[in-house]
């Protein structure tokens, strides 16, 4: 899907449409709380909840001691018990400790019990570097989409972030919602009806035909960036905001692939058993052999020295020379 | 306590003895957690539960199940397999569950189910019943970090939930003195200012008069309790894991089983004798039987639910 319904626009800050869907969902249902750290009168680590607390206090907007394993435990528990919670963690390097009631309570427990229970929880993180270090700038989202059971989605907008957390609200399951730190400050349009944006749903930002490049979060503005430089060389790029990650939208990706015959896979993440690997094979196993590249950051942890973090992470140059040699190999196929 | 109910306690540890003597028997459905021994404990919990609380345990979840009242027939097919069973077969030893009879269910990894326990605890406090979550977790759990942090944020919040440490003193084979600091668990309140204790979980009696006021204080909305249980389990970690106590050890511990002690007391006080305990038997081991039969009548599940349920 790439278009969603016509309705007027108003300008906000990603930080602030996190803020609104939540909003609107708590007025809309008294399930929905919030359990997290800082997140009351602070507002969130990034303002993403800000006034939150002062509308609905600190029954619903819960601030909770450092400890996300039983955190994120207790939000499994108590959407399991019939509450809508969303837990957020400051850090995704900090999922890794409450994986256990996620992964291997949250997200079976429908299966598990015959269907007769489920656990609405959202887990909201905050993924990517900034000069945070070696343990909170990971990009680990490509581990949880093969969890059977688990939603895992990755706003790259503010119009993202509203309708992918409203959609996440209201979900029947577990939803990993993944954010970015360098997404808080960036502002957009967002529709000022209350939209929510399906799970599943990828939508395609840049039009081009002769390369498809497939990005999430953050990455999608560092594609578009490497799509203006591809096409002062006359080069057109096709640049597809994933959105969901599990589900994946195939046929969107697909689709595009087929028109323009090349894919090129970003994301910040490790690209060994990423979200591009994942990208790539079921692309293939709808189109049969493609042309295709994936670019990610240097297969080492994330320093908080800014040379070694620029050395590491994936930009716009890095991006157009894979797409160049992408093109130029078909190119020298075509040749002979 | 009626002269009733006390026998009615002592008919649901006979029931969960009998249950996993038939289980035990039956290797067509993989190994089994035997709860063996700590009837007591299952059993003066459950009795002190309201029809609105919710109970969690661990893995070793056959007993509290029973005593919570989950229906006999259907958790043996669960245990066997059967799509007629508590969880449609998918969940089997370990993940029973059956929230509509206040059984929230089982979760097998050791710890794993607290904090759970806690997010159940605070949706109840919010839906602003007086009900109550109560946890089952054994010493093993008792060293994982899930109890530390629940036990702080169940304190902090006042959540309305009770920690019941069944100290069976082994963790698969390694006896809790190698693996635990404190002499005495329930010790670990103090510092979070719950009140605990520690009882000998071998007498029902006991685990009744301990678990009580622990429930009201709970009930109350004075924030959590914890007791611990110091009990025995007869047979090894499961069906399938080698026994480490010497045949000595184990006769000397089976000679505290709840249940015999239990039929003593009731004997001594005149509300039990041969005839009234042999009925009992019967119609225990009439349960029993009728479980098996319907397990045995159920199908197993189609190969198509694999795919069902899981989104």
């Amino acid at each position: 899907m790439s278009s969603e319904p016509a309705s007027a626009m108003r300008k906000m800050f990603f930080r602030e449409a996190i803020a609104r869907a939540v909003r609107e969902e708590m007025r809309d249902n008294p399930a929905v709380l919030i359990l997290g750290q800082d997140v009351g009168r602070f507002g969130g680590s990034y303002r993403e909840f800000d006034g939150l607390f002062e509308e609905f206090g600190a029954e619903r907007v819960r601030d909770m001691p450092v400890a996300e394993a039983a955190m994120i435990g207790m939000g499994v528990g108590a959407a399991a018990a019939g509450l809508r919670p969303l837990v957020s963690i400051t850090y995704m390097d900090f999922m890794m400790l409450g994986f256990d009631p996620l992964i291997n309570y949250g997200a079976k427990l429908r299966y598990k019990t015959g269907g007769q229970m489920t656990a609405p929880v959202v887990v909201k993180t905050t993924a990517g570097a900034k000069g945070q270090g070696v343990a909170h700038s990971q990009c680990i989202e490509a581990w949880l989409m093969s969890v059977p059971g688990l939603k895992v989605v990755a706003p790259a907008t503010p119009a993202d972030a509203y309708g992918l957390m409203k959609t996440a609200l209201r979900s029947n399951g577990p939803v990993v919602y993944v954010d970015h730190k360098r997404l808080f400050p960036v502002a957009g349009e967002v529709p000022l009806d209350q939209v929510a944006i399906p799970f599943g749903s990828a939508r395609i930002c840049r039009p081009g035909t002769d390369l498809t490049i497939t990005a999430h979060s953050f990455m999608v503005r560092i594609a578009l960036e490497a799509a203006s430089l591809l096409a002062k060389e006359g080069l057109s790029a096709e640049v597809i905001n994933l959105r969901s990650l599990a589900p994946l939208d195939i046929n969107t990706i697909a689709s595009s692939v087929k028109r323009t015959g090349r894919l090129l896979t970003l994301e910040e993440g490790q690209i060994t058993t990423g979200v591009g690997a994942e990208v790539i094979t079921r692309v293939m196993e709808k189109l049969g052999p493609v042309d295709f590249t994936r670019v990610g950051p240097l297969p080492a942890p994330v320093s908080s020295n800014p040379i070694l973090e620029a050395a590491c992470l994936p930009d716009a140059e890095r991006i157009a020379v894979a797409g160049r040699l992408l093109l130029n190999a078909k190119k020298l196929v075509g040749s002979h | 306590m009626t002269d009733q109910s006390s026998l009615a306690l002592l008919r649901q540890m006979k029931l969960i003895r009998a249950f996993e003597e038939a289980l035990v028997v039956r290797p067509d459905h993989g190994f089994q957690l035997i709860s063996s021994g700590e009837e007591a404990v299952a059993v003066g919990l459950c009795s002190l539960l309201s029809p609105h609380d919710q109970l969690l345990t661990g893995g070793r979840s056959i007993g509290p199940a029973l005593a919570c009242g989950v229906d006999p027939s259907r958790l043996m097919a669960e245990l066997l397999g059967r799509s007629s069973g508590t969880n449609r077969g998918k969940g089997g030893r370990g993940h029973l569950a059956d929230p509509a009879r206040g059984f929230f269910g089982a979760h097998a990894v050791v710890g794993g189910n607290i904090s759970i326990a806690a997010g159940v605890a605070l949706a109840l406090q919010m839906s602003s019943k007086d009900a109550i979550a109560a946890i089952v977790f054994g010493d093993g759990a008792f060293g994982a970090g899930a109890l530390h942090e629940t036990l702080n944020i169940s304190a902090t919040m006042k959540l309305p939930l009770l920690f019941v440490c069944n100290n069976n003193q082994l963790s698969v084979s390694t006896p809790r003195s190698l693996a635990l600091a404190p002499s005495r668990l329930s010790d670990i309140g103090a510092a979070f200012r719950i009140p605990s204790q520690t009882v000998d979980g071998m007498d029902l009696d006991t685990v009744i008069d301990a678990i009580s006021p622990a429930v009201d204080h709970v009930r109350a909305g004075k924030g959590p309790a914890f007791v611990e249980c110091i009990s025995y389990r007869f047979a090894s970690h499961s069906t399938t894991a080698r026994e480490t106590r010497t045949r000595d050890e184990l006769a000397e511990i089976r000679s505290l089983c709840p249940i015999v002690s239990q039929s003593r007391k009731l004997r001594a006080a005149g509300l039990l004798d041969d005839n009234l305990e042999h009925e009992i038997n019967r119609s225990v081991a009439d349960t029993v039987e009728e479980a098996l039969r319907f397990a045995d009548a159920s199908p197993m599940p189609q190969e198509e639910e694999a795919l069902l349920d899981v989104i």
